[in-house]
């Protein structure tokens, strides 16, 4: 059984390469607390999203800049990979599966895939389609794999357009799905105008949007541990 | 601070450490990270040039962030891993930008940096920074001179001859396209995808290489 102290350490040591952007420290951190047996989830939520809630405040703060954030993020990640094979399934009451992808002709993914590190935190299966994807392959991979929610991110308004039809071919095929946009172009406006269920609002937001729902999905996660005490 | 950075450097394994000043040439997601030290290795075959290269670099990183600085590593062209996010922004930068800048050669006719002492027998990495090291002088012609050796052995013919200068950076020195299929045709008839005779002819990467053989 491991101590507390062993424990308030390690995940002090998680929080701190996040905050560190230190990946090498992350996994070797992740990995000890496999090793001492630790559980998973607490590492995760714990450590190394406490570690990033941090940064986002340092971001706002701007103490720390895109290249800082975007370097937390990778070291959140190296450690992610280590702790989530072990990771029991989170009771959230929000599982499911996601498709997501930048839409044809748009290559900017940087806010597509912190989204996407936002859903794999939150034990989502994730479907990532990369960037620049055909139409069409929304609506099928959406048919064919059944999620739950589809997430579509533009960051030109040549390419924003391309949205639209996805939205329309989607609730034609499949009323029940709940889609979610994202990109610089698109506001509330635009999600409201094409349809969607949800907007973030551009790449750097999306960073901070990201980590704010990490931090709430934080929070369910404690308020659902609450209940179940009592 | 500076010196003993690259001290650090050097006695590790590194062939040249220069630092740049890039106030003014970032764009705006790095701009606050406006020096940058550039490392280069002795390219030497057969060695682990790569790791050598990436272990200098960590340890730079560590130097700097241990007195408290920013840093962003750029890592080496042949260790970019693409799904990282950070590798978003490895683009907005490159290593002989860094390198020319920080004084550590020239860009030469084949296109590469040309170190007065290497030759093109460098690989590079820059680790960018908001500390305040003081920039190395950077060089601002090319150097080469009426030397020809790499045209007239380039294979494909692609090297055009221009010169590079930091007033015109975007001169075409090498057709990369005539380089690249040339490349792709002898990897499909002996299995090597590299040329690199403009690599090997240059005098300056001889001359460093033909005094190694003569001490040993």
């Amino acid at each position: 059984m491991v101590t507390e102290e062993k424990k308030a350490e390690l995940l002090a040591k998680l929080r701190n390469a996040v905050i560190q952007y230190d990946e090498d420290t992350a996994k070797e951190a992740a990995q000890e607390a496999l090793d001492v047996g630790m559980e998973a989830n607490d590492a995760i939520f714990n450590g190394l999203v406490s570690g990033m809630v941090e940064v986002g405040k340092m971001f706002e703060a701007q103490e720390y800049f895109v290249p800082e954030l975007l370097m937390c993020a990778d070291a959140l990640y190296a450690g992610l990979d280590i702790l989530k094979p072990h990771v029991k399934q989170l009771d959230l009451g929000v599982k499911g599966s996601v498709v997501i992808g930048t839409v044809e002709g748009d290559v900017h993914d940087i806010g597509k895939n912190i989204v996407k590190m936002m859903f794999d935190v939150a034990g989502f299966t994730v479907y990532d389609l990369g960037r620049d994807v055909p139409l069409d392959k929304f609506v099928q991979e959406q048919l064919r794999t059944d999620s739950d929610l589809v997430c579509l991110s533009a960051m030109m308004t040549t390419t924003m357009t391309g949205m639209k039809k996805v939205i329309d071919d989607l609730r034609t095929r499949n009323p029940n799905v709940k889609i979610m946009i994202g990109g610089a172009p698109v506001s509330q406006d635009v999600a409201d105008k094409y349809g969607a269920d949800g907007y973030a609002k551009d790449a750097t937001n999306a960073l901070k949007d990201a980590i704010n729902m990490i931090a709430s999905l934080k929070k369910m996660k404690d308020e659902v541990e609450a209940k179940k005490a009592k | 601070m500076k010196t003993s950075l690259k001290r650090e450097l050097l006695d590790h394994g590194a062939a040249v450490v220069g630092i740049a000043g890039l106030r003014g040439y970032l764009s705006g997601e790095i701009s606050h990270l406006d020096r940058a030290v550039s490392i280069g290795v002795d390219r030497k075959l057969n060695e682990d040039t790569l790791s050598q290269l990436v272990s200098l670099q960590k340890r730079a990183v560590r130097f700097l962030k241990a007195r408290g600085h920013r840093t962003l590593a750029i890592p080496p062209d042949s260790d970019r891993k693409k799904d990282t996010f950070i590798s978003k922004l490895y683009s907005l930068f490159n290593h002989k930008m860094a390198a020319t800048s920080a004084g550590l050669g020239w860009i030469g006719k084949n296109g590469l940096l040309i170190s007065p002492r290497y030759g093109p027998r460098l690989s590079l990495a820059t680790v960018l920074t908001d500390a305040r090291l003081k920039p190395d002088a950077p060089v601002e012609h090319c150097l080469c001179g009426e030397c020809m050796l790499c045209i007239e052995h380039c294979p494909s013919k692609a090297i055009t001859g221009s010169e590079w200068s930091r007033s015109s950076p975007f001169a075409e020195l090498v057709k990369l396209n005539a380089c690249r299929s040339h490349k792709a045709a002898k990897r499909a008839t002996d299995n090597k995808p590299n040329c690199g005779l403009c690599i090997n002819i240059c005098p300056y990467g001889r001359r460093n290489s033909d005094m190694k053989n003569a001490e040993r």
